[in-house]
């Protein structure tokens, strides 16, 4: 099989693309041979996936006021 | 109780079901919304409508998908509703694809002093970088990375096709990757 040759940009590309899904192509297994070599793309993934860690864990906790208000909007009652 | 049964008594209109529905999801929707519009007023004004609208539909609701992804698609069109109502804001553009996967440097991410989501700064940071995303591509990535919809569902909820829901997450990826990275250099 003949290997294909990828640049850093096509890889970050893919990566933002793909990342987090199972791809097995040709394409895909030249990719993963580019990142395995090269650290600014192992660099890029990692600070890709930690940009959404970032914003998954950024959460905002409902008041308990804000609750009541809720339940008054829609004249319902709390059962519990 | 399981949920279906929750669900077709409130849709026969049992009120504690109904309000048990709402209890289950209000902390979700209210997040959601918040992560959308990064204000907590506007968050509330916004689950309230999403809930609202619930109690009105839920009679058409026909359980085809999930109670969260139907729910989801009401609080993101309210959401892209009052969006759109706030016209003066101008967002980023994300046609231009090259630039976005041109970034030469790196910051060292591993040293920065942000321990947690907590730090203020740091919100800060993250609050900057989305709100530049038009709400357009802001609730894909949200959708799909962060609340962990499915391609499939986030597609459903915001009645694109899977390849466009694809483009618009690889572009916002990138940008906001880009924009925190630029950020952690200063």
């Amino acid at each position: 099989m003949k290997e294909q040759k990828v640049t850093c940009k096509e890889v970050m590309q893919h990566i933002c693309e793909s990342l987090r899904e199972d791809l097995n192509s040709e394409r895909c297994v030249a990719i993963k041979k580019h990142i395995d070599e090269c650290s600014g793309c192992q660099n890029y993934i990692e600070t890709v996936e930690l940009t959404i860690d970032y914003y998954q864990k950024y959460n905002v906790e409902l008041p308990d006021d804000a609750h009541d208000r809720l339940m008054k909007f829609l004249d319902l009652e709390d059962s519990d | 109780m399981e949920e279906t049964e929750l669900i077709a008594l409130a849709q026969a209109g049992d009120k504690k079901a109904l309000a048990k529905l709402v209890k289950n999801y209000e902390q979700t929707i209210y997040n959601f919304a918040f992560k959308i519009c990064r204000n907590k007023n506007k968050a509330e004004h916004i689950m309230q409508e999403t809930f609202y609208s619930m109690v009105k539909s839920l009679h058409q609701f026909d359980g085809n998908s999930k109670l969260s992804t139907w729910l989801y698609r009401i609080v993101s069109n309210h959401c892209l509703m009052l969006a759109r109502k706030l016209k003066n804001r101008s967002f980023v553009s994300l046609d231009d694809d090259d630039s976005l996967y041109d970034e030469k440097y790196t910051a060292d991410w591993n040293t920065l002093p942000y321990k947690s989501t907590e730090n203020e700064e740091l919100k800060a940071i993250l609050d900057k970088a989305i709100e530049k995303l038009s709400p357009e591509y802001r609730m894909i990535f949200l959708l799909r990375d962060v609340e962990g919809l499915s391609t499939e569902e986030t597609a459903q909820t915001t009645e694109l096709s899977i390849a466009a829901v694809k483009s618009r997450l690889h572009r916002a990826r990138a940008f906001l990757r880009n924009e925190l990275n630029r950020a952690f250099q200063k």
